[in-house]
């Protein structure tokens, strides 16, 4: 954070040297029209007006809710993954992560500190704060685990991250004998303050937090610009004196730890910790961060592009429910909008941006 | 079968690869393998569909308990999360190479196993199918299987009577499904259809939805529903991913016992959740007493050359409700 002055005046990923000249009026316009977030934004607003047209109820703080619930564990997860996708890798294991982490703070909360489901509302808000530490704990090993395998075993993210989320599969599922593990919850956490005008819950209040967090971190701290140089060139990283295995290891040590910590946000949403609760979402994560335009090579991406993509995710999956799209037809339409969007993005930085 | 696993397809291979490298380490229970009674070595191998379902967690402690009754070995395997052929059939394969005296197999897929079948029975090895069945059942000396349809009957009945139906009412439900390629799903749900024209003429089914085996996204699809059906009588939760899903958004919404929920699947936590009000009643197979029954019917077949077991076999589901008696929640209950 040190450094902010000097990082705050461009955006990283771009070269020192070039730092941006004041614009005219319609030069800013029309950069702002080629923006990124704009387009997110324009597509979001599309999305919220066709399916508003289509099924009226769609437009109220309830569906608002809803979106937002789902978004609170995949944006966490989402954010993570945008660190580790512009330092250049990939994490697989933040879906097996949110299972295990989930099922492990379960198991604590019910063997070690003996509550179970009767143990609700404000009284299980000591066992909840501990299961949140155990949970983060958890998330932060894997993590942790991952960064050993990437940077001492030399194996390349995918598969080093891959092993883990087999691994850590496999353990939720011995330590749960496969089924959700009940014990303290407290929905009133989770739930919209006031259904009818207030989406917002406590527990997503928390997590608009520490995503706000990590992206100070990544837009104006050191460590983002660590990030970026590693992604975009690793040896001239090195050549500039950042330890890169270091800074790798922070890096998934990061994304192991806000999987853990929305594991315990699905164990909340849930009551409950279940083997199966992370199933396929780190797939959700990588849809969310391409969306919001990361690039796969490294270097290039934003928070708030995850932020708006993950968004976009569920107010499709919302929308067509509330719509009464066939389930079958559902991922198609999802895989289509992906495809879309990053075909707009390809198009666009061609045209658009030098 | 019980549920369709699909884990992550992009990762494919690589990821059914490193899964089932993982499924290798899990092995074998054993009774204790030589007993005065049993006439010879007896191993039975035990190749069920998912290790991490409840299912088949509750049947191997059948198998473990009759396994232990008879003497014999039991080699249970099968993969730890991913319900499908392609990561059965070289389960099948390794467990064949091991040269058990029988096998029970729960076939993800009634063609693809088939070969594993005729493979079997060549090397004088007999089969039992349990749960699902191979396309051809004439090599298969017994199938032993819990009955989906009027278990999906029986939900009806069960929502019925918790949303108070009167001829010459509406009602509305909806149903939560796993996946499209889920037999079990399939036979459930037309199973419960059947019986809502046949019984219940004034319910309308109105919407269902997939899970994914992701019981966040069954929760997800009951949060969507409810804020567009305000009216909504009932759920027919249709396996235990469904069930807790569907449960936890309705507790959220706090409407639970305000909507009738059926669910499927005797998780402990379920059971603790009918207790509770939240769950109007939950239909259990018996997948313990499926398990036992088959290790039965091979060794007696293995040591006489035949068997008192039915070719095919159905074991009926029960219905748990606020009105079931502890010791029907303590002898169906899936156990930890």
């Amino acid at each position: 954070m040190t450094n902010s002055n000097q990082t705050t005046t461009r955006k990283p990923g771009i070269p020192a040297e070039q730092k941006p000249v004041p614009l005219a009026l319609t030069a800013r316009i029309s950069t702002l029209a080629s923006n990124q977030s704009t387009i997110l934004i324009g597509v979001m607003v599309l999305l919220i007006v066709v399916f508003s047209v289509l099924e009226p109820k769609f437009f109220s703080a309830l569906t608002a809710s809803n979106i937002l619930t789902d978004w609170g564990s995949v944006v966490l997860i989402a954010v993570g993954q945008t660190f580790v996708v512009i330092s250049g890798g990939i994490d697989l294991s933040v879906g097996a992560i949110i299972g295990l982490s989930g099922v492990v703070s379960a198991w604590t909360m019910a063997n070690v500190l003996k509550v179970d489901q009767t143990v609700s509302g404000s009284d299980a808000s000591g066992p909840l704060f501990i299961g949140t530490l155990v949970s983060v704990g958890v998330g932060l090993l894997v993590g942790l685990t991952n960064a050993f395998l990437i940077n001492k075993l030399r194996i390349v993210p995918f598969i080093a991250t891959l092993s883990t989320m087999g691994a850590a599969l496999g353990l939720s599922v011995i330590i749960s004998s496969g089924q959700p593990i009940g014990s303290a919850n407290n929905f009133d956490l989770i739930a919209a303050m006031d259904p009818k005008t207030n989406p917002l819950s406590w527990a997503l209040i928390v997590v608009i937090v520490v995503v706000t967090i990590a992206g100070l971190f990544l837009h104006k701290a050191r460590f983002g610009l660590y990030t970026y140089a590693i992604g975009s060139n690793t040896f001239a990283a090195r050549g500039a004196g950042i330890n890169v295995e270091r800074h790798l290891t922070l890096v998934y040590a990061l994304s192991g730890a806000l999987a853990g910590l929305a594991g315990m946000y699905v164990y909340l949403r849930l009551g409950a910790g279940s083997p199966s609760s992370g199933t396929g979402r780190e797939l959700d994560a990588i849809a969310a961060v391409v969306i919001g335009g990361a690039s796969l090579m490294g270097g290039i991406g934003r928070i708030w592009g995850t932020v708006l993509g993950a968004l976009i995710l569920f107010t499709v999956q919302s929308g067509l429910i509330m719509v009464g799209v066939a389930p079958d037809w559902k991922k198609v339409v999802v895989a289509i909008l992906i495809a879309a969007a990053v075909a707009a993005q390809t198009l666009q930085s061609k045209n658009g941006r030098k | 079968m019980k549920r369709s696993y699909r884990a992550i397809t992009t990762v494919g291979v690589a990821a059914a690869f490193a899964i089932s490298m993982t499924a290798c380490s899990t092995t074998a229970s054993t009774g204790s393998s030589t007993t005065a009674t049993a006439k010879k070595d007896i191993s039975i191998a035990f190749v069920m569909g998912a290790e991490s379902d409840p299912f088949f967690q509750a049947m191997k402690v059948g198998a473990e308990d009759e396994a232990k009754a008879e003497g014999v070995k039991l080699i249970w395997q099968g993969d730890p999360a991913k319900y499908s052929a392609e990561t059965q059939i070289p389960i099948v394969d390794a467990v064949l190479a091991q040269q058990p005296t029988g096998l029970v197999l729960i076939p993800t897929d009634p063609k693809a196993l088939q070969a594993s079948v005729a493979k079997a029975t060549a090397a004088g090895i007999p089969v039992v199918n349990v749960d699902t069945h191979v396309g051809d059942l004439k090599d298969v000396v017994s199938f032993i299987t819990g009955d989906n349809a009027d278990g999906g009957a029986k939900a009806a009945d069960a929502l019925a009577t918790q949303i108070g139906y009167k001829t010459g009412g509406s009602y509305k439900v909806v149903v939560g499904l796993t996946s499209a390629t889920a037999t079990t799903n399939v036979s459930r749900l037309d199973g419960f259809k059947a019986q809502v024209a046949a019984k219940y003429p004034g319910v309308e089914i109105v919407d269902v939805a997939y899970s994914e085996s992701n019981p966040e996204t069954a929760a997800t699809n009951v949060s969507n529903w409810l804020t567009k059906y305000p009216d909504l009588n009932g759920i027919f939760a249709i396996d235990g991913t469904n069930a807790s899903g569907a449960a936890a958004a309705l507790e959220s919404k706090g409407l639970s016992g305000k909507i009738g929920l059926v669910g499927y699947d005797a998780y402990p936590d379920n059971v603790a959740k009918i207790k509770s009000g939240i769950f109007t009643a939950l239909v259990a197979q018996d997948p313990a007493a499926e398990a036992r029954l088959a290790i039965k019917t091979l060794v007696e077949f293995i040591n006489t050359g035949k068997t008192a077991t039915e070719h095919e076999v159905v074991i009926p589901n029960v219905v748990l409700d606020s009105k079931t008696s502890d010791a029907d929640f303590a002898k169906y209950t899936y156990v930890k």
